[in-house]
């Protein structure tokens, strides 16, 4: 194992427990790691709090740097951030409330032997029963509708190369799913158990507007994965769908008038004919649009990537 | 002038040293000063590691690796972002193609043509399920894009670099190269080489997925005539709906004033209907007409790039 500088990079947002205690749990945690650490809190905004207590301990010997950002900008845009500053080969993201048991951060060191990115799945749980169904059926859908395997992508513990983050550039909430965009980058990850923290407790359930958002996600990384270079194959097929469809009615109907004398104007299946038939016209111009742009831009957009030149 | 050879390599590890010697034994004797090319697309056997043995003792041969397996257009792509050659000279990694041919590609370059693609006449694959469904895809591929060349998937193909660094190459495209880099106005010529049997292992990219060829014909055909006037097709295109939408609204509103004064309000509904997308359409036009100004693909430049300037003695 090499002893290359770890940059421990902890994003605060909305959520965050006690800095001084977990920054300690942390700290006692990586002890027995042989590479040498810098700590890195990115505050999302403004977390008055947070940032005295960082103060407090910087004036008591720590080394920690502090970015604040002047507003909120979401974990992902937090997280690019710290790593813009981040002086090391090796990043190491912990989440700025309970979620493993520290102590055991060093397995994720011996993990990434052979990977770029081990990330971990909070195992055996010690939370609540709905918290625990609430991680399974999210991934469940996730690898119903994306196909990946994996269990814990809610755990904000993840340690990678540098190199991964130069090359995917997350915003919005796709931090969660960081994981995902690497391995479609040719990276290799990895994901282990680490026990979970028994002070993550609490039933946490979110409003519906979360869960929707969630299932958004998971949408969009789909397209994100599948289509981004290919949008016609995407919206021309949908498109040519209901073009057909209401092309079909609407020859229906043609037909019903020319040759049976059924009165066509004060028909409603002609409104729903009509409107499948602009609508598909539509959606297929949509994806025009977008095969368009890529189109134009297909020299910028590399669609590879190039572990190394010999 | 140098030249390029690019040959993407997937699971070739028993074929990459015979093509590397075949490549260097058919170049080395024409002079020029070359380079090849070997794009490594996330093989997963030994393929890297015997081509890196090769590279160190050889300062002509680059090998770039892929993170993972990303297909052949992506390799291709790779291969031609990366090389320095003035022509680029771009070939399978099975051995099915013959480095022998590259002479032939030349002549046709030197006497002036800008892409010259091989054409298998004597192709050694299986006929049903390789030579027949390529020659209905040759065929219509040679109607819908106006670019008549008898074989699209031979790989053994040869372009002036500055042609071909500017053409957009994305998704599955490879096969279409000619057509694409036809809106450049190139030059190509087709000539017959040599095509061997598979030597060693199965073939790995085949003609298996017809519909996507299809999808993606249709696409660069659209994307093709469309993309330097979108406005102008979007127009085109809103005429019909704007004449249903006319005729359909006139016919209610005549009905209405003419006695029955009965408004047919499905018509009525669905003129309003087509009225709207006529006008999403002219407004899709101007959002492509600004996509297009906005983006780094101009035809304007792509002109030049054939256009020969011809400055009158005296």
């Amino acid at each position: 194992m090499g002893k290359e500088l770890v940059s421990i990079i902890v994003p605060v947002t909305e959520r965050f427990d006690n800095v001084t205690e977990l920054f300690q749990e942390y700290k006692n945690g990586l002890l027995n790691i042989e590479n040498p650490t810098e700590f890195i809190y990115v505050l999302d905004g403004d977390f008055p709090e947070v940032f005295s207590e960082l103060v407090k301990l910087q004036e008591t010997g720590e080394t920690i740097k502090i970015v604040k950002l002047a507003k909120w900008f979401g974990e992902s845009i937090a997280l690019t951030a710290g790593v813009e500053v981040a002086a090391g080969e090796l990043i190491l993201t912990l989440p700025a409330y309970y979620q493993v048991k520290a102590e055991h951060l060093g397995k994720m060191f011996e993990s990434l032997e052979g990977n770029d990115m081990v990330i971990c799945r909070r195992w055996p749980r010690s939370d609540s029963l709905f918290s625990r169904v609430q991680t399974r059926v999210f991934h469940r859908i996730l690898k119903f509708i994306d196909g990946y395997l994996f269990r814990d992508l809610g755990c904000g513990v993840r340690l990678f190369k540098k190199v991964v983050m130069d090359e995917i550039s997350v915003y919005g909430d796709q931090h969660r799913f960081l994981p995902i965009l690497a391995l479609r980058q040719g990276f290799k990850v990895l994901e282990i158990n680490i026990p979970q923290s028994e002070k993550e407790k609490g039933t946490r359930i979110y409003g519906a507007g979360v869960y929707l958002r969630r299932l958004i996600d998971i949408l969009s990384i789909f397209f994100l994965v599948k289509f981004t270079k290919k949008p016609l194959r995407f919206f021309g097929l949908i498109g040519s769908a209901t073009f057909i469809l209401g092309g079909a009615l609407l020859l229906f109907l043609a037909i019903e008038r020319l040759f049976y004398g059924v009165p066509l104007g004060d028909r409603p299946l002609l409104l729903l004919g009509a409107l499948l038939f602009v609508l598909g016209i539509q959606v297929f111009a949509t994806g025009l649009i977008g095969e368009l742009i890529i189109f134009t831009h297909a020299k910028e957009l590399k669609e590879y990537t190039i572990e190394e030149i010999v | 002038m140098k030249l390029s050879i690019i040959a993407p390599l997937y699971n070739e590890e028993d074929s990459v040293k015979a093509l590397y010697e075949s490549i260097t034994g058919a170049v080395k004797p024409l002079g020029y000063d070359y380079e090849i090319l070997f794009v490594d697309d996330g093989s997963k056997d030994n393929t890297f590691e015997i081509a890196k043995s090769l590279s160190q003792q050889d300062e002509h041969l680059i090998i770039i690796k892929f993170r993972r397996n990303y297909g052949q257009t992506p390799a291709m792509v790779a291969g031609i972002d990366n090389a320095s050659g003035d022509v680029l000279i771009t070939m399978d990694g099975d051995l099915q193609n013959d480095p022998r041919d590259i002479a032939e590609l030349l002549t046709k370059i030197n006497e002036g043509y800008d892409i010259v693609v091989g054409w298998r006449h004597k192709r050694k694959d299986k006929l049903i399920t390789r030579k027949i469904p390529s020659k209905i895809a040759n065929w219509l591929i040679g109607k819908v894009t106006g670019v008549p060349i008898k074989d699209n998937g031979c790989s053994l193909k040869c372009y002036r670099a500055n042609i071909i660094k500017n053409v957009p190459l994305y998704s599955e495209m490879h096969r279409f190269i000619p057509a694409m880099a036809s809106i450049t106005g190139a030059k190509i010529a087709e000539i017959k080489v040599r095509h061997h049997e598979r030597q060693f292992g199965e073939s790995k990219y085949g003609l298996s997925r017809i519909y996507k060829v299809l999808l993606d014909l249709l696409t660069i055909k659209t994307i093709t005539t469309f993309a330097s006037r979108p406005l102008l097709w979007f127009s085109i295109l809103a005429i019909p709906p704007f004449i249903v939408s006319v005729v359909a609204f006139g016919i209610s509103v005549w009905n209405l004033y003419s006695g029955s004064n009965d408004m047919l309000l499905s018509l009525a509904g669905t003129g309003l209907l087509f009225a709207g997308l006529v006008i999403i359409l002219l407004m899709s036009g101007v959002v492509c007409e600004l996509i297009y100004k906005t983006g780094n693909l101009k035809h304007k430049s792509l002109a030049f790039l054939t256009t020969n300037i011809t400055n009158s003695k005296n």
